[in-house]
């Protein structure tokens, strides 16, 4: 990208002007699992979130990154309404699941968040068994109506996130009592449970050391088949590795979607190139 | 060695000497504090421990129907209107015949507490064959015998400087010397309320006054405190200026006088809802009114201290906001909650002043059945008989001290242990 | 650099240093045609054999500036532009050392061609071809050294006349060596220099292919220029047609 196509992109930034640059939009509408148009967020009189358009695909990694404060992570929870916690937190713009509205007063958090589960930057198994941890969003929902099947969703959902093996014997051990990289696996055992279409991923391997991040990195890989996974991080490389498209957000701006291949070798806009390679924005 | 690195050096010995002065500090202080518990239990358990003993005398009697006027087959009401301390007086006069003079035989007449012939009476009422019979009974010592018996009146002092005469002495003396005066463990101070002997006033009363305003506070302001914490911490519009203002009020009220809750409750509970004053119902009320504040201040802060990742874990599996306080952060905060429950409780087990205002000082004789029944507290209890002139109360003073102390020890044990048992499922 | 500095000011200075280094040896085996090509015209054995010697310096460079390569690749992880720079200075510092191959095999020839070359159009075409190809590579070097991708287009484009400088030449040496079979010999020493001259140009051609790869982040490789134009430049196509109109 020559300096001057570089420094046009920047003006328009500037003046606020700013387009989408790449494929922020998926071309099949049966392909799309979530999709938000024009979606602003809003924490008090602070805007956050600058009407962002985005297709999120079915059984794709979507990874969204930026820097710190560039409004990921609000928008990934916009997506699954964590926000709505937040009294002073308002959504608007289009926001549907499947193409439905999913901020439609039919709409309720708690179903919605059943379909759309969550994995956190800090692993956060709850102070219990971990049988319990497993089993509690399928109680919660009345997923199960016996002990012999709660114990097969156990461990279905022990085994899809890897974990099994090491903890088959110690079921009633408490989670917390797990390392880290196991305790985050816990949780994505424990939001698999509920079987969920969509899993949103909050920086999940961000406290993890490599090898575990590795560990949870391929889990990710293998849930891509079965799940839709839209993915918060700070890690570029991570973005690289376990993504197939990734979204480039700036001040609350969506700036560029391509695919990752494309954004790492050849991004088109220089903010993006700016954040990928480690320079001054 | 460059520069600095030599400063810092020349530096050292001096913070090390002044880490080191600033420890000893703190020993000292600890060590300082330590011995004013030491000497203050020691001061009261000193005092207190003759009062688990009381003296006993052995008493020859004869119940004689005719001084009585009573036959076995008497009907009850009759056992129980004839006056049993002429028998209790002639028995003592049996024992020492010599005595004429009028301030004399009153004197003689007091070696026994008055409960003397209660006792005899209960005993005639269970068994009315007594009638006519005799045998040797043991009675309660009057006050001053007991407080002889325990070495607190010195015999070498001058008579007249003497709450105990010489010829009192005498009897004594005899008395001992047939093995007729016996130190004992003291039931009654477990068994009986209130009382204007010194002798018969046990504090019963006060401690089942003190349990059933406990157990009203408890159940009224842990529930209240903690619903209201959690609605401030959990679901109360943020920056709203109505919440901010209760919070406010809230906290003020933490460190309002607590003579001014008493006032509160006279006017409010006794005076405008009509609930009967001196019961432990009134006190607890009062008294939750007190612990709340403290109740809820501390529960906010264990809520508050709750990871929000737990909030969040359990929000993005699809619970409700109610059912992720209930089933997470509450359980989760409990330890906290309790430890500001027990802070509260243990103000409120102690307190008087707003109790004063409520009428529960009042002198109770007897133990109340149930939360409307007149009563007193621990504290007040310990206030009146402090109040009182009769030597044998100091002893008693003491001694309900530390039946309070072990009253509120066992409290804390108990919510320690509840908080160990949640801080386990962590 | 256009972008800016990057966060991490070691990174910057390792990044430039290895592109001096690529252009440091650019400028050695710039020389080393330079040299081989005056050799060959003015049949200079001495120069000659100077050439065929001094190949040692361009391979140690190029073993440095790939280890360098390596180590950045490890250590900084660099992705979008970083990373399509040092991938195109991989690239061209081996179309680079194949270029100082070619040189010094040019410089063999001409150490023993001597004063034997007599026909004079002979003489002055590979005098043209030898030219060309020099010129593509300084360009090439040049548009490297400024990260000029229009300037590399037109060096990919000029590069098509080396090869047909190349047919004319073998045409001339064919119809030579039929002549005089005793020409043989020398005819296919020149035609390997020719040969030489031509693959240097080729390889001048890959160098920009990896000038637009580095700025465009597309590989142009075995694309056709049309369709290389078409996906690139558009709007030249566009004013090539309006000034055609």
């Amino acid at each position: 990208m020559s300096t001057e196509i570089a420094d046009k992109n920047r003006d328009e930034f500037d003046i606020e002007i700013l387009n989408t640059v790449g494929k922020p939009f998926i071309d099949k509408p049966e392909d799309i699992k979530m999709a938000t148009r024009d979606c602003d967020v809003f924490y008090g009189d602070k805007q956050a979130i600058f009407g962002v358009d985005l297709d999120i695909g079915k059984n794709e990694i979507i990874a969204m990154i930026g820097p710190s404060g560039c409004g990921k992570s609000t928008y990934l929870r916009a997506l699954n309404r964590m926000n709505d916690t937040i009294e002073i937190c308002r959504v608007s713009g289009s926001l549907t699941l499947d193409g439905q509205d999913i901020y439609s007063k039919k709409q309720d958090p708690v179903l919605l968040r059943a379909r759309v589960g969550m994995v956190f930057q800090k692993p956060n198994p709850f102070p219990k068994s971990i049988y319990d941890n497993v089993a509690y969003g399928a109680r919660l929902h009345g997923l199960v109506s016996n002990k012999a099947d709660l114990d097969d969703l156990v461990e279905a959902s022990l085994t899809k996130a890897g974990l099994f093996k090491e903890v088959k014997d110690n079921l009633q051990k408490p989670g917390t009592g797990l390392s880290g990289g196991q305790q985050q696996r816990l949780c994505i055992a424990r939001t698999i449970a509920v079987d969920p279409e969509v899993i949103l991923m909050d920086e999940p391997t961000s406290a993890l050391d490599p090898i575990a991040t590795a560990i949870i990195e391929e889990l990710m890989d293998e849930l891509r088949h079965n799940y839709t996974i839209a993915i918060v991080t700070h890690s570029m490389q991570q973005a690289a590795r376990i993504s197939q498209r990734t979204a480039y957000f700036h001040l609350g701006k969506l700036v560029e979607v391509n695919a990752t291949n494309d954004v790492f070798t050849n991004p088109e806009h220089q903010l993006t190139e700016n954040y990928i390679t480690g320079r001054f924005g | 060695m460059n520069k600095s690195t030599q400063i810092v050096e020349a530096g050292l010995q001096k913070r090390y000497a002044k880490e080191k002065r600033f420890r000893l500090y703190g020993l000292i202080s600890i060590l300082i504090s330590l011995a004013f518990l030491v000497i203050l239990l020691a001061d009261i358990i000193g005092k207190g421990y003759p009062a688990f003993q009381q003296t006993y005398v052995k008493l020859d009697v004869t119940i004689d129907g005719e001084v009585l006027g009573l036959t076995a087959e008497s009907p009850e009401d009759k056992l129980y209107s004839a006056s049993y301390s002429k028998v209790i007086r002639n028995a003592l006069r049996e024992k020492f015949p010599g005595v004429t003079d009028r301030k004399q035989k009153r004197a003689l007449s007091n070696l026994v507490s008055k409960s003397a012939a209660y006792e005899l009476r209960d005993m005639v009422v269970e068994n009315p064959n007594l009638i006519g019979t005799s045998g040797s009974y043991w009675f309660l010592a009057k006050d001053d015998v007991d407080v002889f018996m325990k070495g607190n009146i010195d015999r070498n002092l001058p008579e007249s400087d003497r709450r105990i005469k010489d010829y009192q002495l005498e009897w004594i003396d005899t008395l001992v010397a047939e093995n007729r005066l016996e130190k004992r463990f003291n039931t009654v101070l477990f068994t009986e309320a209130d009382s204007r002997e010194p002798e018969q006033a046990g504090i019963r009363g006060a401690l089942m006054g003190s349990l059933y305003t406990m157990l009203i506070t408890m159940c009224l302001a842990f529930p209240i405190g903690v619903a209201a914490a959690t609605y401030l911490e959990e679901f109360a519009p943020q920056n709203n200026k109505w919440v901010d203002l209760i919070e406010i009020n809230i906290n003020n009220l933490a460190a309002v006088p607590s003579i001014v809750f008493g006032l509160l409750g006279l006017a409010v509970y006794i005076n405008f809802f009509g609930v009967p004053r001196s019961t432990p119902l009134v006190g607890g009320l009062v008294l939750t009114l007190m612990t709340l504040p403290t109740i809820i201040i501390a529960s906010r802060a264990a809520i508050k201290a709750v990871p929000p990742s737990m909030r969040e874990a359990a929000l993005g599996l699809g619970a409700s906001k109610v059912q992720t306080v209930f089933q997470h952060v509450l359980p989760m905060a409990m330890p906290g909650i309790l430890t500001g429950t027990i802070i509260g409780m243990a103000q409120a087990l102690g307190e008087t002043a707003p109790l004063l205002m409520i009428g529960m000082i009042a002198f109770v004789s007897d133990i109340p059945q149930s939360i409307i029944d007149p009563s007193t507290v621990m504290p007040v209890q310990i206030y009146l008989w402090s109040d009182s002139p009769e030597r044998a109360f100091t002893e008693r003073t003491s001694a309900a001290i530390i039946v309070l102390l072990a009253f509120l020890i066992t409290m804390n044990l108990v919510a320690i242990m509840l908080r160990k048992r949640f801080e386990k499922r962590w | 650099m256009e972008n800016g500095d990057h966060i991490l000011q070691s990174y910057d200075q390792e990044l430039e240093e290895i592109r001096s280094k690529a252009l440091e040896m650019g400028g050695l085996v710039e020389k080393q045609v330079s040299n081989a090509l005056q050799a060959v015209l003015e049949r200079d054995v001495e120069l000659g054999e100077h050439v065929a010697s001094s190949d040692a310096d361009i391979n140690e460079l190029e073993v440095e500036i790939d280890e360098e390569c390596a180590s950045i690749i490890a250590r900084r992880q660099p992705a979008a532009g970083d990373l399509r720079l040092l991938l195109s200075i991989i690239k061209i510092t081996t179309d680079l050392e194949r270029i100082g191959d070619e040189a010094e095999q040019i410089g063999l020839y001409a150490s023993q061609l001597g004063n034997h070359v007599s026909n004079q159009g002979m003489s002055a075409q590979l005098r043209h071809l030898g030219e060309l190809a020099h010129s593509l590579l300084k360009l090439a070097l040049d548009a490297f050294a400024r990260m000029d991708d229009e300037q590399a287009m037109d060096v990919a484009k000029k590069s098509r006349r080396v090869s047909r400088e190349f047919d004319d030449l073998s045409r001339i040496l064919i119809t030579h060596m039929m002549d005089d079979t005793r020409n043989i010999k020398n005819a296919l020493r020149v035609i390997w220099c020719a040969r030489a001259f031509e693959r240097i140009g080729n390889h001048s051609t890959n160098i920009c292919e990896f000038v637009i790869y580095r700025v465009k982040g597309k590989d142009i490789r075995h694309t056709s220029l049309k369709k290389i134009r078409k996906k690139l430049y558009p709007e030249t196509l566009k004013d090539k047609k309006s000034d055609d109109e």
